[in-house]
């Protein structure tokens, strides 16, 4: 029970965030396909590595054990199609799952279909699974991290990620200040 | 100095000294290693073994007696700490550079509290091969005394076949 209290704690506080961050505007959302506002890139590579770096030292200093930290597993081509079918609705749609959230939250129409989409969608592949569940389940790759995959030690991996996130951020400012 | 470049400063910082600062995963249990050591023949020591390194007084030597107290009262290694194993486990107290020789009745007991130790990332630990068994028949009363025994008080005894049945068997495991 406590859990989810928490659960729903975390949500309304990423939910308030992703709003006050102007991420509820379909157009705003759209425009980094366009390359004219970044806003998506730079608060979802900033959450991510303030996330990486905080899970890093955390565990390092013995504050939080990483084997307690789920980590989804990987079916590549499953996920390889749903990524493609995702960012197309994004680009069509001008939202994603949690942004579709708090643009409804906030009152927006747009949202709102989008949620029911969102929602339909579960539904139709939820009714359709029997043929679809070879595929769902095939090429499955386990909880793989990139350490695992690259071979390399995890703080090089943190390392390379920061660098590649501050390299994104400069170019991200770059492309909007021209467009 | 804007906020941004504050914030950027110290994911470069942070990412930068990554690289050097190990892993971040608490010590976990690695079977292979741990199979390794036990087909080595490096997770116990002897009773002889043991006995040269009381008598050297090894340098961080700790012998840890699984056994119950009123075991330990009648008798126990020279040296060695009473401390049952649900103790040992629960709150170990123990330096990391520490040798810690486990030792029980039969020696079943002490190759377990070797697996929690080893798993708690402990790296000196043994168990002794035979328990108490071992110490009383070849430190205490071998067939044939040396100055180490002697050391500890030995008295010889005459062997039996059963006794060296006992000891081809014990030596086989």
């Amino acid at each position: 029970m406590n859990a989810l209290l928490i659960a729903v704690g975390i949500g309304i506080a990423f939910g308030w965030t992703l709003e006050r961050a102007g991420l509820g505007d379909a157009r705003k959302l759209a425009g980094q396909f366009y390359f004219t506002d970044f806003t998506v890139f730079k608060v979802m590579f900033s959450a991510i590595l303030v996330a990486m770096l905080g899970a890093f030292w955390l565990g390092r200093l013995g504050v939080l054990d990483l084997a307690n930290v789920y980590v989804p597993e990987t079916w590549l081509m499953p996920q390889l199609l749903g990524g493609i079918i995702f960012g197309a609705g994004f680009v069509i749609a001008g939202l994603c799952p949690g942004t579709s959230c708090v643009a409804a939250a906030s009152g927006r129409i747009d949202g709102v279909a989008v949620v029911l989409g969102m929602f339909a969608g579960v539904l139709v592949t939820g009714l359709a699974f029997a043929p679809l569940q070879r595929f769902y389940e095939s090429t499955a790759r386990g909880s793989l991290t990139l350490p695992q995959l690259l071979h390399v030690p995890y703080g090089v991996v943190v390392c390379a990620i920061v660098v590649i996130a501050l390299l994104g951020f400069r170019a991200a400012q770059w492309c909007e200040a021209r467009a | 100095m804007s906020i941004h470049r504050v914030l950027a400063f110290v994911a470069i910082v942070l990412g930068a000294l990554a690289p050097f600062a190990g892993s971040p995963y608490r010590a976990t249990l690695n079977v292979q290693t741990l199979a390794k050591q036990v087909t080595n023949e490096e997770d116990h020591v002897t009773a002889l073994e043991l006995a040269a390194w009381i008598h050297d007084r090894k340098h961080g030597l700790r012998v840890l007696d699984l056994r119950a107290e009123a075991d330990f009262d009648e008798y126990h290694v020279p040296g060695a700490e009473s401390i049952p194993l649900d103790a040992l486990v629960a709150a170990p107290h123990f330096a990391k550079d520490e040798t810690l020789v486990l030792i029980s009745d039969g020696g079943a007991h002490a190759a377990q509290a070797w697996v929690f130790l080893r798993a708690l990332g402990y790296e000196h630990v043994y168990f002794l091969r035979g328990g108490l068994g071992e110490w009383l028949d070849d430190v205490m009363n071998p067939t044939k005394t040396s100055a180490l025994t002697r050391y500890f008080g030995a008295t010889p005894r005459k062997e039996s076949t059963a006794d060296s049945v006992a000891n081809m068997r014990r030596r086989g495991c």
